[in-house]
């Protein structure tokens, strides 16, 4: 009991992966918009707090510099020379943003702003009260040295990096604290099906094996004939049965992916399926060449069993199979009642089946077309109404 | 008679080579102890820019009154306001003009 636990605890299930994965893309997503926004909030902040500074110090130069114009203002007939400060560059402009003289660096104004970040420099755009040398704005110009964005980008790189650590961590131990119900359920379900699966598949299997171990040789004509019977009926259980369990259980778990040598598995399910045939006097004809293929071997069993059990299935009395195998290309044509083209899109649908004579869930082309998408394998299907049906299968 | 006549030209030629605004202003503000170079720079410091200046001026020359003037009391109690200008508009117009391509401060500072 305790083996069985673990196991299918380790169990990762596809539907429980994508739901986690799911969940953790929007969760990773949400907190990075939350952390890119409070960053640029604080960015924000950070360069007004550093504005209010810089304003505070540049008023009180701009008041330097008007005292300075001022004077030039009134000896303005014999003095030409532009006051200077190496703290600072500046410029003056006329009430009709026209340049009286300028020192700056940067020769775009933002008349409509009292400071700003420039490109490389600060800018502080001081309003005079009277306009000495015609002057209505006096513009200081600092270098923005930069040092401040970078304490900025340090801290917001640091924090933002710790907050979303945090996060993924608070995340992951949601994602489980969400999923252990359904995990649960899971596991619970996942154990019932093996268990009762389990069961139906003993019977089977020893129905099976006993019809294989009887001499029929010694028997009579008559219970020959039924055994036979008993042996078609059982087959056709079992073929159903590993479909459900395939859909049920096996479909979940992770792809043991090998080389498989395609042509001695055909000719053992040919073999397996052959007093199928038989009982509807089909022949077999085989054309097969050496050829392996890389995936799972369930998987690949389920897709042959299913054409092969079709193609008897949907033949006619007397009727022919022909599998040809070469290296990427499987074909198994059958030359039975066909399916009309305009009918041929919809037979992989789940419980599709378009004659209602023969019996079966309509589960079997599904499940080879899952099989089929997943390993990106292609199938084609050609049909004619009396004639029979081709699959051709290319990897 | 020909000297005279000659110099006579010469007088009219010299007069005529003078523009309008050192014909017209300059010599009625020679008499004046603030400058017309100081009168400029009290309009500059009171309206900015070259449209101002000149709208201002132009109204100023053309209705002179107390309430509008850029001098101190002291100066206008001891010599008044000013006449209205008799200049045409195309006159006074001209004249602004070459008072603000003297005086202005553009391409001035070093
Ligand atoms: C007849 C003499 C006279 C003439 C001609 C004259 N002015 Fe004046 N101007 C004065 C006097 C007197 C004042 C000072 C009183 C005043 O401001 O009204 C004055 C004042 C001014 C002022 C200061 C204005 C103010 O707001 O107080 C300016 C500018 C000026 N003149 C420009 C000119 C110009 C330009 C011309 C030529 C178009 C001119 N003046 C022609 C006599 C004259």
């Amino acid at each position: 009991m305790l083996v069985l636990k673990n196991k299918a605890t380790n169990l990762v299930l596809k539907s429980e992966k994508k739901s986690l994965l799911r969940f953790l893309t929007l969760y990773v997503t949400m907190i990075t918009i939350v952390i890119a926004l409070s960053s640029l909030f604080y960015y924000e902040t950070q360069e007004k707090l550093m504005l209010a500074e810089q304003r505070a110090i540049l008023t009180k130069y701009a008041y330097i510099q008007t005292k300075r114009l001022k004077v030039l203002h009134h000896y303005f007939d014999e003095r030409r020379t532009y006051p200077r400060d190496p703290r600072f560059t500046s410029a003056i402009y006329d009430i009709d943003l026209r340049k009286i003289f300028s020192l700056l660096e940067e020769v775009n104004i933002r008349f409509d702003e009292e400071i700003y970040i420039g490109t490389n420099h600060i800018h502080f755009v001081k309003s005079l009260d009277e306009y000495f040398l015609g002057a209505k704005y006096l513009i200081l110009e600092i270098k923005n040295d930069g040092i401040w964005r970078e304490e900025i980008w340090k801290s917001i790189i640091g924090y933002g990096l710790l907050a979303f650590l945090i996060f993924i961590v608070f995340g992951l131990y949601l994602a489980k604290l969400f999923l252990k119900p359904m995990r649960d359920s899971i596991i619970l379900l996942d154990r019932f099906i093996k268990d009762t699966t389990h069961e139906l598949n003993t019977p089977l299997s020893a129905i099976l094996a006993n019809i294989e171990m009887m001499d029929t040789d010694v028997m009579v004509e008559k219970n020959r004939k039924k055994l036979t019977r008993i042996n078609i009926a059982a087959k056709t259980v079992s073929t159903l049965y590993k479909d459900l369990t395939y859909l049920t259980l096996e479909q979940e778990k992770e792809n043991e992916d090998e080389d498989i040598a395609l042509k001695p598995m055909i000719e053992n399910r040919v073999e397996y399926f052959d007093i199928l045939a038989k009982s509807k006097n089909i022949t077999f004809i085989l054309s097969l060449e050496h050829a392996t293929i890389f995936m799972d071997r369930r998987k690949l069993s389920r897709i042959i069993d299913n054409i092969i059990s079709n193609a008897i299935k949907y033949n006619k009395r007397g009727g022919k199979i022909e599998i040809t195998l070469n290296e990427n290309l499987l074909k198994i044509k059958d030359s039975g009642i066909g399916i009309s083209e305009e009918k041929i899109p919809f037979m992989f649908d789940r419980y599709m089946r378009f004659n209602q004579s023969e019996g079966g869930f309509g589960i079997g082309l599904s499940i080879v077309k899952k099989i089929i998408d997943e390993y990106n394998m292609q199938i084609e299907v050609e049909s004619k109404e009396g004639e029979g049906t081709t699959v051709v299968l290319r990897w | 008679m020909v000297k005279k006549t000659v110099l006579f030209f010469m007088l009219t030629l010299s007069l005529m080579s003078q523009d309008i605004y050192e014909r017209k202003c300059v010599p009625c503000h020679k008499e004046l102890p603030t400058s017309l170079d100081q009168m400029f720079m009290s309009y500059l410091s009171l309206y900015s820019g070259e449209k101002n200046v000149k709208a201002v001026l132009k109204y100023y020359l053309q209705y002179p009154s107390k309430s509008m003037t850029v001098m101190s009391d002291l100066f206008i109690d001891s010599y008044g306001i000013k006449n209205e200008s008799n200049l045409s508009k195309k006159e006074l117009n001209e004249a602004i003009d070459i008072y603000w391509e003297k005086f202005k401060v553009f391409d001035k500072l070093k």
